[in-house]
């Protein structure tokens, strides 16, 4: 039911050791606890990891794009330039913030300036 | 008569709810840390053998097993009932996939069946924030209203007085969720319950709790009530061994082909900063958790160290004003008091590789504490 896939996540986590552990958790995370499904793994080289692309429950028509990171790490703007290119310039990418204790943040990061909704 | 007869009645039954649940509370989490003292029935034997400074309690420490993984760098527990020992006596670990207890089967379990819930903090952040939603929906469509009166009055020659605007707005201390809003949640929960009943297949808990290094090396080496295996041993890791592969997960990936030289074990290892930090709020008494408002700062005695460092330590740099605002506004919001907690890294030349190989070495370290308050002059009676 998704197992297979810890394969191919194994192969990912042996190529980018750095960001090893924010992978593994967020892959985790939004397996089981957000509960996406048709989760891709989308490797994002110049950002020196592999990113997530699947279905939120709460919105399932569109393909939502995931970053991880983590707290201790500090992004530059070009950075987050080069994970909107590799994932094909989607409208908004999650940056999945991960904490040395399993906690994860989702940031939602839009291109240009976005208005919120309410 | 009967009316005051009634609030006073009811004013009681919430007192008495509130008070059990608090009663339960403190049973369930009476235990500071997982070790216990053995009740001694014998009245006797406690008076006779305290005239000489014995007590015949034994020392109880639960046997828990963990599993270290190196990749996130945290030692996994798997055993329910370790779990609840650990959780509950002390707040030791958090869930992996929860954010706090693991409650990820009880949710799931939740989400499948609709009757005998129990309510997890989750859910009750979840309705908090879907209730938050409804009202700022109800906020803006308020505002869109007041604004298309003010312009419409405006196109006729009216005035509308300020009072009359505020009237249309809700205000966040006024605004109550309507049966509306109960229902959005409920036919949320309906779908997900629709999704979920094809899938009838048992749940299988695919949560574990996750314990950071200094918790687990705190109830290894402090309380011996927890032993540590690599994930395919069959015999528990030694303490020396624990040792060494925790300082070893945080050296860079190149550098970790080498770990069984002890030439790699350095005084500013993050394990033994951390480690020595969570040791020292721990005795006083504090649940240390990550997000906690005490602030690690690392000070090197040697400034070589840090040059040679192949760690690039956080905070060890002098900080900025900006940075040092930002932390103390954001803990200020939460009403939390930040603490600075300057931890000293003995010099290389000053610390010997034997001590190095055990926490014998934790003697040279020294922690200084400065509280810091914001001064908001508005505020400040004098």
């Amino acid at each position: 039911r998704g197992f297979p896939k810890y394969a191919t996540l194994s192969i990912s986590i042996k190529r980018y050791p750095r960001a090893a552990s924010a992978i593994f958790q967020t892959y985790n995370d939004l397996l089981l606890a957000q509960q996406w499904s048709e989760i891709e793994i989308v490797d994002l080289p110049t950002c020196g990891r592999c990113g997530f692309r699947g279905r939120r429950p709460e919105n399932p028509n569109t393909r939502t794009c995931v970053v991880p990171c983590s707290l201790a790490e500090t992004i530059s703007m070009t950075w987050l330039k080069s994970a909107f290119g590799e994932f094909e310039q989607p409208e908004e990418v999650f940056l999945a913030i991960n904490a040395e204790d399993s906690s994860i943040v989702y940031y939602k990061l839009s291109t240009g300036i976005t208005k919120p909704p309410v | 008569m009967s009316s005051v007869n009634q609030s006073q009645s009811r004013g009681n039954s919430s007192q008495k709810k509130g008070g059990r649940k608090r009663n339960e509370n403190n049973v369930i989490y009476a235990n500071p840390l997982p070790i216990t003292f053995s009740r001694v029935e014998n009245r006797f034997t406690v008076t006779a053998l305290g005239i000489f400074g014995i007590s015949p309690a034994r020392l109880l420490k639960p046997q828990c097993k963990g599993t270290f993984d190196p990749i996130t760098r945290s030692v996994w527990i798997t055993d329910p009932k370790d779990r609840a020992i650990l959780w509950r006596r002390g707040f030791f670990g958090k869930g992996n996939l929860s954010r706090s207890e693991p409650s990820w089967l009880v949710r799931q379990t939740n989400i499948r069946t609709a009757v005998g819930r129990q309510t997890t903090s989750e859910e009750v952040t979840a309705k908090r924030r879907a209730e938050r939603k409804q009202f700022k929906l109800d906020r803006a469509r308020g505002i869109a209203a007041a604004a298309a009166e003010a312009e419409s009055a405006f196109a006729e020659g009216r005035i509308i007085s300020a009072e009359e605007t505020k009237a249309l707005i809700p205000s966040a201390a006024t605004w109550k969720p309507s049966p509306s809003t109960q229902n959005v949640t409920l036919s949320f929960l309906e779908q997900y319950q629709g999704a979920a009943d094809l899938d009838a297949e048992p749940l299988e808990d695919m949560e574990h709790m996750q314990l950071t290094f200094s918790e687990a090396f705190f109830l290894t080496w402090a309380l011996d009530c927890l032993s540590i295996r690599r994930p395919n041993a069959l015999e528990p890791m030694t303490l020396p061994e624990i040792w060494i592969a925790f300082q070893t997960t945080h050296l860079p990936p190149h550098l970790q082909a080498y770990s069984s030289q002890e030439s790699i074990l350095r005084p500013d290892n993050p394990f033994l900063l951390n480690y020595f930090f969570f040791h020292h709020y721990r005795s006083l008494g504090w649940v240390v958790k990550n997000g906690f408002a005490v602030v690690l700062i690392p000070v090197y005695e040697d400034a070589r160290d840090a040059e040679s460092s192949p760690f690039s330590l956080s905070n060890s740099e002098p900080f900025t004003w900006q940075w040092l605002s930002t932390i103390n506004r954001v803990n200020s919001q939460v009403q939390k008091t930040l603490v600075l907690s300057y931890v000293t890294i003995p010099a290389l030349s000053r610390v010997s590789l034997t001590e190095l190989t055990s926490p014998a070495c934790f003697e040279r370290y020294s922690i200084r504490e400065i509280i810091i308050r914001r001064f908001v002059p508005a505020r400040m009676r004098d």
